[in-house]
């Protein structure tokens, strides 16, 4: 609180040097780690250190609000949403690391460091002896305070508009990922049950291969009563193969 | 805490966003509630009446100016002129989306996410299209509506963001050739996405410089700042790019031919309609209002840019096989004509700019219409090759397409000649020569691969498999002939309207 | 006392630094011996309601058994699996415990007191957005939780990892949605502020004072809170990502028995202690005496508060108990279901029933009245006018039976006796000596049914 009472007053306090000292080099290597990572997991992970960071760059520069929004939406659920599909996808799925285009990785290095490099030099230039301003009036009510009265009255328009993005973004992810079921192929169990008793089907379970009784294979079928060989208890996906004789031969039991 | 002081927000200025939103609003819970098979109509019709009463609001409202909605919406001339373009186009652009003879269901697959070339996909190929497209129409038009009218940098951002996301989605639905429609829908997203992020990180830094978002504060800020000017000319370049992007201007192009090969016909000539003004809409209020004070900066470099466009844009057409990438790479150098115009800074700049918008934006309509029309087993026949000896088979069509691509190289008595001179004698009044000569030169450069296609379909002869032209539904029809006439009308008396933009060309602050 | 009683936010930020550690370290060992006495109880409360003595040996009333599990746990070997992701299996338990224990840091224990002089509230600091920290925190733990999954390397904790995040994220949705209301009616964010908005003017009826809490207020929200708050801590009968029953022990299958399995457990009752918490101050009058205590007017100052506060998170952490002690674990399916389709639409709907009950507050009664009136008016007609559903006419089982296509799966007949089975004709026989015996033969058929 008082960090945040001493940055209203418009000049930097010494918690918030410190912590900037600490969290911004942390920010910085979080975002390089996500570049850099060769897995897709680690890369999000960086991601997320350095939006923790950011979030608690904004709660010291006085904008708790924001800090706890970002903390909540981009590090809870949009990241989230990110480590969930990548799980999907698999822990071992890396970068493909070819290039189509040669020398493509330099020339985006080399410009992404000179763009740094401009946009960093200029603001630096331009903020250097810029005193900040504007901040009590900011806060004058409370943070969350201030942010409503923007939201309701210089901003309401952007901010009733932004619920046709949310409408739109909703029905895309519906026209792009949702497959419609049609009636006739959903199943419940009643139908499944008939289906499961209806003639030409055997409801029970399939009897398992003949392991052990005669072989050691899983490829041999079990026996049935009458000597004739069940077909259903073995596995479709096995070949058919004739059997070695060290298959068919049972294994002994150790002593 | 003190009471908040609700602005006043004039409703009739906004009623053709108001409309235009809440009649996707209404297409959504359409897309809920009535059954499947009488969507088609009830969609179409709602979204042609939103597009018609929006039209006849923004029509109530011309000669208005004013700025209302606490400072984020500025209703002036230009406003309502672009507005009235948008419509126009966008019921045109309608039309041909809501076309449903020329193929069974419509050029959008009926459920996109199912794997392209898969059983239960080939099973859709006879089902009716996704009429959620009405409502993504009528969301992406009231964005640009928006866009056009905003009068500080966040409502423009969301505006942006508003009329883009519907865009990306459309791309992705083409009933055709889905893979490379995903293809192009994923570019456009991600380039898309990136854009935006030039564009709200150029806000910061005007943010910065000036201390507030809206036009006339940054007008006033530029005047005289104790911040450092690197900030206001940073901002605007990373503005600009985000502009720019939209607009399709090198070296921010790249996204345009895949988009506009991939996408649905019908979108790709609203895109390459209505996409066009909005952008250059808001580039103009964006430079002529808050950034009027430092052209002298700006120009020059944008000058480059400009000049770069016409080149990438017609020296990249010649060399194009298909008849959607060279209309592509046409409206690239288009959108460097634009920006000559832009760039004249002045009355006439303004008022032949968006006169050029107007002119631009039928006849490409017309162009990406009658591409619907020339297909094959496999759907739409866009390589050149496939077009030869068209004009033997079907005279009347070709007889269009060659008029409107005569239009496109600026053959006098046609809407581009007008439009073009406008542009171009705006900018020579200005002293912007060194423009207009790159622009003349390109444009002779343009024209050839105009009139090879010309050439390609008169004087070849129809091989077997010369694609047909398939006899266009009502819709398609009326698309057409209004596309068609407004590129003759305005190009035989263009005074009307040029009248009207030069009565228009007065911003607000 | 002439002290001020309620924190105001001004009231935080002034201790000096070994003040600050000890309520830190009393915040921290809140956590600690919460989950102590809270697994315990745990285990105590479910034996008692299956007819179990559950444990008993260790201590008076078994209370010292988790230690003994504790420190049981913290000698036994670490094993790492060979597929795991060294970094990040490491670093998921941790997560998932720090956060558990930052969110204690803006809880108010009590009112303020004065503890070696210096007159200050009994909690670790607050700030405008306290709830939402809360919040944040939460949602950061529920990393421990996915990345405990990927991190395994295996599949069953992979699965669990992902029904932990649908699940945490699909539950904050609506939890955050039911402390809105609280927010629209305390109009602040921070914990202490909205202790203070519950306490006071209580509704009189007669000589019984309903408390002012938000649960009773805003009971819609209290519901759905603890619903989702059960989800989050992923207790039965919402445990599904560590669903022992399908996938093994969902994401900490892998974290076989060792300190970082504690930190697991000691995470999830630090995390309920949480919840509980959270739900005392938000909808329970936090640290506040509810009605017959308050007639003593020393309630709600000094150190007394503790005792309420830990007395509502008692009840809040046994509900928990019970609800596991009850309920099975619900479907997949259902539990999505229930989480976006009824909790979700039900909490916007009462919110924005809740804004418009705060709007027509301020107008004049006949407006009101006639609004009031039109709503329910159109209520009625929507009620009367909603078409119901005819129910399909049940077709009898004897002509299902005969409808079915021949060559079926032999059916047995439908009215079908059936005979004693010949094993309980003879149990019975066997029994029938032992009733009519003596004590000695008594006791052997009973082992039997045992």
């Amino acid at each position: 609180m008082s960090t945040v009472l001493a940055a209203a007053a418009g000049e930097m306090a010494t918690g918030e040097k410190v912590v900037f000292w600490i969290l911004g080099p942390i920010a910085l290597i979080g975002a390089l780690g996500m570049v850099l990572a060769r897995n897709a997991v680690h890369s999000a992970l960086w991601l997320v250190l350095t939006m923790l960071s950011l979030g608690v760059f904004y709660v010291m520069q006085a904008g708790p609000f924001i800090g706890m929004v970002q903390i909540i939406v981009y590090t809870g659920a949009i990241m989230m949403l990110f480590l969930f599909v990548l799980m999907l996808v698999g822990r071992d799925a890396s970068d493909s690391l070819i290039e189509t285009l040669r020398g493509q990785r330099v020339a985006a290095v080399a410009l992404g460091l000179g763009f740094a490099g401009l946009v960093c030099t200029g603001v630096y230039r331009a903020l250097r002896d810029t005193p900040p301003a504007g901040l009590e009036q900011a806060n004058e009510n409370g943070n969350v305070q201030g942010i409503a009265s923007l939201l309701f009255t210089k901003y309401v328009f952007a901010f009733e508009v932004t619920s046709a993005l949310l409408i739109t973004a909703a029905v895309g992810a519906m026209l792009l990922a949702h497959v419609e079921r049609r009636k006739e192929d959903k199943r419940d169990q009643a139908a499944r049950m008939r289906e499961r008793f209806a003639p030409g089907n055997y409801p029970g379970p399939k009897a398992g291969p003949g392991v052990y009784a005669t072989s050691d294979s899983v490829a041999t079928p079990a026996m049935l009563p009458d000597g004739t060989s069940a077909d259903r208890s073995i596995s479709r996906i096995l070949p058919t193969r004739e059997l070695t004789s060290s298959e068919k031969t049972p294994k002994g039991t150790e002593r | 805490m003190s009471d908040l002081q609700l602005p006043h927000i004039n409703y009739a200025a906004l009623a053709p966003m108001l409309i235009l939103f809440g009649a996707a609003c209404a297409g959504i819970l359409i897309e809920a509630f009535v059954p499947r098979e009488r969507r088609y109509p009830v969609q179409l019709g709602l979204s042609l009446a939103g597009v018609v009463a929006a039209g006849v609001a923004v029509i109530t409202q011309a000669g208005t100016r004013t700025i209302t909605a606490g400072g984020a919406i500025a209703v002036d001339g230009p406003t309502v002129f672009l507005q009235g373009a948008i419509l126009a186009l966008g019921l045109v652009a309608l039309l041909f989306v809501g076309e449903r003879s020329l193929e069974a269901g419509g050029p959008f697959v009926a459920q996109a996410a199912l794997i392209a070339g898969s059983e239960p996909d080939r099973r859709q190929v006879v089902r009716p299209g996704a009429t959620e497209v009405y409502p993504l129409m009528l969301f992406a038009i009231g964005g640009m509506e928006l866009f056009v009218a905003a009068n500080d940098l966040l409502t423009m951002f969301v505006a942006l963001e508003v009329f883009s996301l519907p865009l990306y989605l459309m791309c992705a639905l083409a009933r055709r050739r889905r893979l490379l429609s995903q293809e192009a829908a994923l570019k456009y997203f991600l380039l898309g996405s990136y854009s935006s992020g030039f564009f709200l990180f150029g806000i910061a830094l005007i943010y910065g410089f000036a201390g507030r978002v809206d036009f006339a504060g940054i007008h006033a800020a530029a005047l005289g700042s104790d911040r450092s000017n690197a900030l206001l000319y940073g901002g605007l370049a990373l503005l600009s790019i985000g502009l720019l992007f939209k607009a399709a201007a090198a070296p921010f192009h790249v996204w345009t031919p895949d988009v506009y090969q991939g996408a649905p016909t019908p979108v790709t000539g609203f895109m390459a309609a209505c996409t066009k003004v909005a952008a250059f809409g808001a580039l103009l209020r964006v430079l002529y209002v808050a950034f009027d004070r430092v052209s002298w900066d700006y120009r020059p470099v944008l000058g480059v840019v400009a000049i770069l466009t016409m080149l990438v844009g017609a020296v990249f057409a010649v060399t194009q096989t298909d008849l959607k990438r060279l209309l592509a790479y046409s409206s690239i150098a288009n959108a460097g004509y634009l920006l000559v115009g832009v760039l004249a800074m002045s009355k006439d700049g303004l008022s032949s700019s968006m006169f050029y918008l107007v002119a631009y934006g039928f006849t490409v309509l017309a162009a990406f219409g009658t591409l619907t029309l020339v297909r094959d087993a496999d759907g739409e026949a866009n390589h050149l090759s496939r077009w030869a000896g068209l004009g033997r088979r079907s005279p009347v069509f070709a007889a269009a397409f060659t008029f409107l691509l005569l239009a496109f190289a600026g053959i006098p008595l046609t809407s581009g000649f007008t439009s073009k001179f406008a542009v171009f004698a705006a900018a020579l009044d200005d002293g912007q020569t060194w423009l207009v000569v790159a622009g003349v030169i390109t444009s002779m450069v343009l024209a050839f691969p105009y009139l090879r296609v010309v050439v390609m379909m008169w004087l070849s002869e129809p091989a077997e498999s010369t694609p047909t032209v398939s006899i266009p539904g009502v819709l398609t029809s009326t698309g057409l002939a209004i596309g068609v006439a407004a590129t003759l009308v305005l190009g035989l008396v263009p005074a009307p309207l040029l009248d009207l933009s030069t009565k228009a060309a007065e911003f607000v602050r | 006392m002439t002290l001020a009683q309620d924190p105001t936010l001004a009231s935080f930020g002034h201790d000096p630094w070994w003040l600050i550690i000890i309520k830190i370290v009393f915040a921290f060992l809140f956590g600690l011996v919460g989950t102590l006495l809270g697994v315990w109880m745990e285990r105590r409360v479910v034996a008692r309601m299956a007819v179990r003595p559950g444990p008993n040996r260790h201590g008076p009333f078994g209370l010292l058994q988790t230690l003994a599990d504790g420190l049981k746990m913290a000698f036994k070997e670490d094993i790492m699996p060979r597929a795991a992701d060294k970094v990040v299996y490491f670093l998921a338990p941790t997560i998932s415990v720090v956060c558990g224990f930052t969110a204690l840091s803006v809880i108010p224990f009590g009112p303020m007191v004065s503890i070696f002089g210096h007159h200050t509230p009994l909690q670790v600091t607050d700030i405008p957005v306290a709830v939402l920290l809360v919040l944040a925190v939460s949602s950061i733990a529920v990393y421990g939780t996915v990345l405990a999954g990927w991190a395994s390397g295996s599949p069953y904790p992979l699965l669990g990892g992902l029904r932990a995040s649908a699940q945490m994220i699909s539950y904050e949705v609506a939890q955050g949605l039911s402390i809105v209301a609280v927010f629209l009616t305390a109009s602040s964010m921070s914990t202490s502020q909205i202790v203070a908005a519950q306490a006071g003017n209580d509704t009189s009826w007669g000589p019984v004072n309903a408390p002012s809490w938000y649960a009773l207020l805003l009971l819609p929200s209290f519901l759905i809170y603890f619903v989702s708050a059960v989800a989050e801590t992923g207790r039965a009968p919402f445990d599904l990502p560590e669903g022992e029953s399908e996938i093994v022990g969902g994401y900490f299958t892998e974290y076989a028995s060792s300190l970082k399995w504690a930190l697991f457990m000691m995470a999830e009752y630090v995390h309920m202690l949480v919840v509980s918490s959270v739900a005392t101050t938000l909808f329970l009058g936090g640290w506040r005496a509810p009605w017959p205590i308050t007639l003593w007017s020393g309630a709600n100052s000094g150190w007394w508060p503790l005792l309420w506060f830990f007395g509502k998170v008692a009840v809040l952490l046994f509900v928990f108990v019970w609800l596991r002690g009850t309920l099975p674990r619900l479907r997949y399916d259902q539990f999505m279901h229930l989480g976006w389709k009824v909790l979700l639409p039900v909490n916007l709907v009462w919110i924005l029933l809740l804004a418009g009950i705060n709007v027509i507050n301020d107008w004049r009664t006949r407006d009101r009245l006639l609004v009031i009136g039109g709503v329910a008016l159109a209520a009625l007609l929507i009620a009367m006018l909603w078409p119901t559903r005819r129910p399909e006419p049940e077709v009898p089982l004897q002509e299902q039976v005969d409808a079915r296509p021949p060559g079926s799966f032999p059916v047995p007949p439908i009215d079908l006796q059936v005979p004693p089975s010949p094993r309980v004709r003879r149990e019975v026989a066997e029994r029938q000596p032992a009733t009519v015996g003596g004590p000695s033969a008594g006791g052997q058929p009973e082992e039997k049914e045992g």
